[in-house]
């Protein structure tokens, strides 16, 4: 076997791997589909070391030539799609129906799926919110105004905390905006409880992804990479909450504490 | 109750498109949220938050595993979103407004509550991943007559 068909199949194997992790997919996902389209193009001694926010490969014994590679990678938002039309490739591989040529072109493809529009991901929001909030004991009116601060938040989240702020200050002043949203619009008389308005609200910050890999990976016995990503989870948990309490203690103050 | 479970399925399907699931996989993002909530609600009439978490977790992992195997893609797809109304988003909210209204009191009683809730989703989430694939393979192949093909994905 010739070294550059070694290093094309690394590559690829790599080039899964980390469209894998930076999506949302749990680390022995991860690691499984890299072993499979090493196995399957022939490449026996590939050994592949993947955290939460890197993967290591390396391979090369007495048959094989040498060849490693280092791949950091950012902690990014979550792209379901791409994980699963990964996890299809790799079955079609295993099939035998693309030349390894054929793979890197069909995970550049994959890395270049458009994602949901803004404006989507921004009714989302405010549907998931208004949807929660009447989950928590809400009515009506309390889900129109969790629909408001969900819409307002996640414009916030898109354009100014996502690309501009660091994940604390970020979740942090978005709990904050929350609470300061919904407390402005019940003294203006919309809504009846403002708790479960803010409950609802807050929801599109809840960390559900890194909690619940964290979980997978400490279960799969990755416990560097659960680790970190359940220290994530409750950073953000914490955040949230020193937010919504900083809006409460901020406008409740403003307004003489006439509120709580 | 109606309502309710109506409300979690849309909480769950727009919380899904945050997500970037694939569109076709809404509706099965929904029923899960929806079976999830329901067995929250029906359980916490008898149940203490804990083992009514657990129950809840529980249908959603089996539900979200179940899924995955018919539709042979991730099982992250339905799980992420499906256990998104368990995740105690209000138990973290009641514990900071207790403690911004200084009832320090109640501020423990909920925060512990909520740390109670998040364990009992954490063993709910890590007994049903214990199950074998087998199984659910095995349900998928009864719902699809072809066995064979499907054992090797899922997880």
């Amino acid at each position: 076997m010739e070294e550059s068909r070694e290093k094309e199949v690394m590559e690829a194997a790599l080039q899964a791997g980390h469209l894998l992790l930076e999506n949302g997919a749990e680390i022995s996902r991860v690691e499984e589909t890299m072993e499979r389209i090493c196995r399957y193009y022939g490449v026996h001694s590939g050994n592949a070391f993947v955290l939460t926010n890197g993967i290591f490969v390396t391979v090369g014994n007495r048959n094989e030539p040498v060849f490693a590679k280092v791949e950091h990678i950012p902690v990014s938002g979550t792209h379901l799609d791409r994980v699963a039309a990964v996890n299809q490739l790799s079955r079609e591989i295993e099939e035998g129906r693309y030349t390894i040529g054929q793979v890197s072109g069909r995970l550049d493809d994959i890395k270049r799926m458009p994602g949901k529009t803004k404006h989507m991901q921004v009714l989302a929001s405010g549907c998931g919110s208004a949807a929660f909030c009447y989950l928590f004991g809400g009515n009506a009116s309390d889900s129109a105004v969790a629909f408001t601060a969900g819409i307002l938040l996640y414009l916030y989240v898109l354009y100014i905390s996502g690309p501009h702020l660091s994940k604390i200050v970020g979740n942090i002043s978005g709990g904050a905006l929350v609470t300061a949203i919904c407390i402005l619009l019940f003294t203006a008389g919309i809504g009846d409880h403002l708790n479960f308005m803010v409950i609802g609200s807050i929801m599109p910050l809840i960390p559900g992804v890194p909690f619940t890999n964290s979980i997978r990976d400490i279960a799969d016995g990755d416990y560097i990479s659960g680790s970190v990503r359940m220290l994530d989870a409750l950073l953000v948990f914490f955040c949230i909450a020193i937010g919504v309490g900083i809006g409460f203690s901020l406008i409740g103050g403003m307004m003489g504490g006439m509120l709580l | 109750m109606m309502p309710q479970v109506c409300a979690a399925m849309i909480g769950t399907v727009a919380f899904s498109l945050l997500f970037g699931v694939p569109r076709k996989y809404y509706p099965w993002c929904g029923v899960i949220g929806g079976a999830g909530w329901a067995v929250y609600v029906l359980a916490s009439g008898r149940w203490g938050i804990v083992c009514s978490s657990f129950a809840a977790t529980v249908v959603v992992i089996f539900l979200s595993r179940a899924s995955a195997v018919i539709n042979r893609c991730p099982v992250t797809i339905f799980l992420i979103s499906g256990i998104f109304p368990l995740v105690p988003g209000a138990g973290i909210y009641w514990t900071v407004y207790y403690l911004v209204t200084d009832q320090l009191g109640l501020a423990v009683h909920t925060g512990y509550a909520a740390v109670k809730a998040a364990v009992a989703i954490v063993l709910g989430i890590v007994a049903v991943f214990e199950l074998p694939q087998g199984m659910f393979a095995w349900i998928a192949g009864k719902l699809r007559q072809i066995p064979a093909c499907c054992r090797r994905n899922g997880r």
